[in-house]
């Protein structure tokens, strides 16, 4: 006899109560006290199935609790629950126990399931009055996209009279990402169920954790590659300024800079970051982890790219300043018309090698807590146990490192074809300048004498 | 520009100052003294052969005319410019001192012409369009009009070092300096180079060449200096210096040579 009120969340709840208490103090104590519900739903939840989560998600397999309190002269026989829509479950897996107090009831519950998204558990001997009731549904899964679930319930006393207690408070249920979902199909196709098997196959290369880490760590691809991006072009601005420095005519410039090269390519790169990490705000600076991961990279691969720089510059035969000199050029005239396009058309492929390090060694920054490639596979291996992320990541790195190391390749064979009569000059093995095509017969490139340019 | 005719004796003297004068000119690597005195006048359209064995110093002292190398000690003057003041402005006098050197030196990133306009774009400041009609006159004038968009590496070594000469040409240098320009050569490519020079000589430009070419001498050289062990051992006239050497050592090396 009793009018449904819906609960549907904690703040209807309190409304209901603040409304409550309100109406009892403006009609005094006079007034029948609260009538008392034929059956209250004093549970609807889903157990969470999320792997080292607490999320309940799609798609997978939960158990489902509705727990439902009789009153004191109610005795039910017929409940029906309106599962959530698109939910699968099965009579099978459903489980009815009775309890009075802290005592189990045996209850003869017959659970039909017409397939119409409900469950009919009827009684034939009606449930003894205010008993407890606890169905849970095992083996029940949600929609794989998620959402926000309720159960409605309808029961029926033993007078015959029908009470809609409406829906039950809300489950919520994270849906699964495209990944996710392939990955937990694949989890049931027995080719993989095969595969994983075998101890090393699944450690290794679990094929669905391979579908589930590659959105996640691709996240730190970006991030590394992000990185990459702002420091090589800083690395190559300021290794190219001590390059200069090196070769400077001024003994304390060319001492500065052959210091920081010498302390930078003398100590671990590891070692770089943790005092910049930790020292920095130590001393009171706060950079951008971000950001200061950049500048750290930048200023650790300057010193390689300045002796590559000085190497290139070096490299490029005296002649060539010489006859630029005597054109009456300048000598910032000449490193810019002349030595530098034929220096940096030579250090192209160690240049791209240092790009390769540069990039692999973003993986250090994860020692300090940089979320890039390593850091994500980490993050999915500690949860799974499984090496396979690391087997990701791994590969997120071969897809930028194998192609530049093919164009390098391609670009070393090219660039000594180009310029193989000027290597050959240096070098005396083939005639002076000749281009490398006409037939070398005379023997005067003994006489040309290699020195170091002086540039400054 | 004094004569279309090749003078066979000294140019006439007092006339004129001379475009270089060296004087008193020492020049030593490390321990090594390269150059150990040399006086030497060259009047403007006067062609100069500089002769002697390896290691005479005759490439030092060329290089020392516009100072790629430092003299040690000594005096150059160009025109009314001392070079070994420490104050002058080198790459003003370079602008009008071409050189030529052995190894051509063609800046390989570029093209002929371009070999030939980045100078005068950068040190002369010509317009691009300028400088351009300049190259290719000058490219036109060593034989190379179809040759101009190609890549050094494209080139023999003769059409390279005429593309050197071209380059030197388009800054229009008072006087030329030829650094051994056609040792590294192939024989066969030897003449294309000599027929420019001697072309240039012709025209009346100053020129102090360093070559081993005996037959060049003998018909275009105004004068010829022999040099051995870091001094002129004697200058001439070509015929006398060929023809009745006065030195004992001058008469050896063109008894090797020829």
């Amino acid at each position: 006899m009793n009018t449904s009120i819906p609960k549907a969340s904690p703040i209807a709840r309190l409304a209901l109560a603040i409304a409550l208490v309100l109406g009892l103090f403006a009609a005094g104590s006079l007034l029948a006290p609260r009538q008392a519900q034929a059956l209250e739903v004093t549970q609807c939840t889903a157990a969470p199935n999320e792997d080292g989560g607490n999320q309940i998600l799609g798609g997978a397999e939960t158990r489902i609790t509705w727990r439902g309190q009789a009153a004191e002269d109610e005795s039910v026989t017929s409940i029906v629950l309106t599962m959530p829509e698109g939910l699968q479950f099965d009579a099978e897996g459903v489980k009815v126990t009775g309890l009075d107090d802290l005592d189990r009831v045996e209850l003869n519950a017959q659970v039909t399931i017409p397939g119409d998204g409900t469950m009919h558990i009827d009684f034939p001997e009606p449930a003894p009055a205010g008993l407890s009731f606890l169905v849970e549904t095992y083996g029940a899964t949600f929609p794989a996209e998620g959402g926000t679930f309720t159960v409605s319930t309808q029961i029926t006393d033993a007078d015959g009279t029908v009470t809609d207690l409406g829906p039950s408070s809300e489950i919520q249920v994270a849906g699964l990402s495209k990944s996710e979902q392939i990955s937990s199909w694949l989890e049931g196709q027995e080719w993989v169920q095969a595969w994983n098997s075998n101890r090393f196959l699944h450690m290794f290369f679990d094929p669905t954790l391979i579908v589930t880490s590659v959105p996640s760590v691709a996240q730190g691809w970006v991030t590394a590659l992000g990185i990459v991006i702002i420091a090589f072009p800083l690395a190559i601005v300021v290794g190219f300024l001590l390059a200069l420095l090196r070769m400077s005519k001024l003994l304390p410039l060319r001492a500065i800079a052959s210091f920081y090269v010498n302390i930078v390519r003398g100590t671990p790169m590891f070692l770089q970051i943790y005092i910049a990490f930790f020292g920095l705000p130590l001393l009171g600076v706060n950079i951008d982890n971000f950001a200061l991961g950049c500048i750290v990279m930048a200023l650790n691969s300057c010193a390689y790219l300045c002796e590559i720089f000085r190497a290139g510059i070096q490299s490029i035969n005296k002649g060539q300043f010489e006859a630029a000199r005597s054109l009456g050029m300048t000598a910032p005239q000449t490193m810019l018309n002349v030595i530098i396009p034929q220096a940096f058309r030579n250090v192209i492929p160690t240049m791209t090698n240092e790009l390769i390090t540069l990039y692999k060694d973003t993986s250090l920054l994860a020692a300090v807590g940089i979320m890039e490639t390593v850091m994500y596979a980490k993050t999915i291996t500690a949860a799974t146990g499984n090496i396979t992320p690391y087997i990701v990541a791994a590969l997120f790195y071969l897809v930028v490192t194998l192609p530049m190391t093919a164009i390098t390749r391609r670009m070393e064979t090219g660039s000594t074809k180009k310029t193989s009569g000027k290597k050959g000059k240096r070098s005396g093995k083939l005639s002076d300048g000749k281009g490398g095509w006409t037939p070398a017969t005379d023997g005067t490139s003994t006489k040309l004498e290699v020195k170091q340019p002086d540039y400054f | 520009m004094t004569t279309e005719t090749i003078n066979t004796s000294t140019p006439v003297e007092g006339a004129e100052q001379p475009i270089v004068r060296i004087q008193d000119l020492h020049k030593s690597f490390g321990g090594t003294e390269v150059l150990k005195g040399i006086d030497l006048d060259v009047h403007r359209g006067e062609v100069v052969v500089v002769l002697g064995p390896s290691g005479s110093g005759k490439s030092t002292m060329l290089r020392c005319i516009n100072r790629l190398e430092e003299p040690t000690s000594g005096h150059i003057w160009f025109e009314d410019v001392e070079i070994t003041n420490p104050k002058t402005n080198l790459n003003k006098v370079r602008e009008h001192v071409g050189m030529v050197f052995q190894s051509f030196n063609l800046f390989p990133h570029l093209t002929a012409k371009e070999n030939v306009m980045l100078a005068q774009r950068k040190v002369l400041k010509r317009s691009k369009e300028e400088a351009a009609k300049v190259a290719e006159e000058q490219l036109a004038r060593v034989g190379l009009a179809d040759r101009m968009d190609h890549h050094p590496s494209e080139l023999s070594g003769g059409q390279q070092q005429r593309v050197a000469i071209a380059r030197a040409l388009a800054m229009d240098p008072h006087v030329m300096l030829f650094d051994e320009a056609t040792s590294a050569l192939d024989p066969e490519l030897v003449r294309g180079v000599l027929d420019v020079m001697k072309e240039l000589a012709r025209g009346g430009m100053t020129m102090i060449v360093v070559t081993h070419e005996m037959g060049f001498a003998r018909d275009v050289a105004d004068r010829v200096v022999f040099m051995e062990g870091g001094v002129i051992v004697e200058e001439g006239a070509p015929d006398q210096v060929f023809g009745n050497p006065k030195s004992e050592r001058t008469r050896a090396f063109i008894g090797d040579i020829s």
